[in-house]
């Protein structure tokens, strides 16, 4: 089974023939972005990662799209976008909830909340995660911070706040080397496999595409290779330790075990 | 004090009786790093380069010294969760990492005297 990926939507007309031809009963969760804005980087990466861990179902559960909130400035306008990034969930054209801001705890829970808890996901053949390159010379308008404390500074700032807000992406975060279906590391891939293995329900990111975070996290997490595992915002260590807590504590990861979905 | 020494001067390879160079400079590093900071009641270091040597993350690497498993049983991880513990061996060979054709990899078994006994089911 695929899993879901952040569909991005191009025009009014776009919009309006995708949401229809969701079924009732589906959440849709609708990210309004704009590219100048520095935080929407970090949630776009937050939600492709939430959306992969959701697997795609026939008839849809869930949907995630992803709006240019500047160019879909009608649609902007019928949700009252005042401020970007800002995730609304709908369900049969009714707003159920909608969040603001970059915190990827608080969003998740709120999709949780509307459409359960991820149904899996990890044997995805996604697109690799967001590449952020460090931008040249870019306005960053969403910045508040008026101090000249230096261009480096600032960004390392920023991307500590992202890699704190990324590590959070899912109960079980795995950054990893290439992708579960496509490891590009043996380690990686043993890590996929175990995980796989013991049914355990967890996110993932591809360090390979984006070497902001491969180099930050090794600093973050102060750890010095990949993969690298997350435990509720915690690291927990590599491919060893993994192997080790497993083997030593029968309770390691039980409640992030998937349950079987009732139909 | 003395034992220590006789246990390092025991471990290590023969190539060294001979007056050349070190063939394994990384692993010797290593071995005098980890006896020297964790004084390991057993310390086992696998060369485990040439099983990586085609892989495409080492296309262009001429060192044969990349890929490590390590095994360290000391009482210095006493009381440290894992994390903890493999920090520490990390710090010891920062250098090692960082550099260009240094170590890639690194597999470590860290535990205390207890743990080993109790894993092999004493």
């Amino acid at each position: 089974m695929a899993a879901c990926s952040l569909i991005p939507v191009t025009s009014e007309d776009d919009f309006n023939s995708q949401t229809a031809a969701l079924p009732p009963t589906c959440l849709a969760v609708i990210y309004f972005h704009a590219p100048w804005a520095e935080p929407c980087k970090q949630m776009n990466t937050i939600l492709t990662t939430l959306a992969s861990t959701y697997e795609i179902t026939n008839p849809p559960r869930i949907a995630f799209f992803s709006l240019d909130a500047e160019e879909l400035s009608e649609v902007s306008e019928t949700y009252d976008v005042t401020q970007v990034p800002l995730v609304v969930l709908q369900r049969d054209g009714k707003v159920v909830d909608a969040v603001t801001g970059t915190d990827a705890a608080k969003v998740r829970g709120a999709v949780e909340k509307h459409a359960g808890s991820s149904t899996g996901g990890n044997k995805a053949s996604l697109p690799p995660a967001q590449k952020v390159t460090r931008p040249a010379a870019e306005d960053t308008a969403a910045d508040t911070n008026g101090t000249t404390h230096g261009a480096a500074a600032e960004e390392e700032e920023n991307l500590d706040e992202r890699l704190a807000q990324l590590v959070k992406a899912a109960d079980v975060m795995l950054f990893m080397k290439g992708t579960p279906s496509a490891p590009q590391c043996g380690f990686s891939r043993q890590t996929v496999s175990i995980l796989r293995q013991r049914k355990i329900k967890y996110g993932f990111f591809n360090i390979l595409a984006d070497d902001d975070v491969r180099q930050g996290l090794k600093k973050f997490s102060d750890w010095p290779t990949f993969p690298q595992i997350y435990v509720q915002g915690e690291l927990i260590g590599g491919l060893d330790i993994l192997k080790e807590e497993l083997d030593n504590d029968p309770d390691f990861l039980k409640p992030f075990i998937q349950q079987p979905q009732a139909v | 004090m003395f034992r220590r020494i006789a246990f390092t001067a025991l471990r290590k390879p023969s190539a060294s009786m001979a007056t050349s160079k070190s063939h394994s400079p990384m692993e010797d590093a290593m071995r005098r790093k980890i006896t020297e900071a964790l004084a390991p009641t057993s310390l086992e270091i696998h060369n485990d380069s040439h099983l990586h040597a085609h892989h495409k993350a080492m296309e262009g690497s001429v060192s044969k010294e990349t890929h490590f498993r390590v095994n360290i049983i000391s009482d210095a991880f006493k009381s440290k969760m894992q994390p903890a513990r493999h920090r520490m061996v990390y710090a010891l060979l920062k250098d090692e990492m960082a550099m260009e054709g240094g170590i890639h990899a690194l597999q470590l078994k860290t535990r205390t005297v207890e743990e080993d006994e109790r894993v092999k089911g004493n």
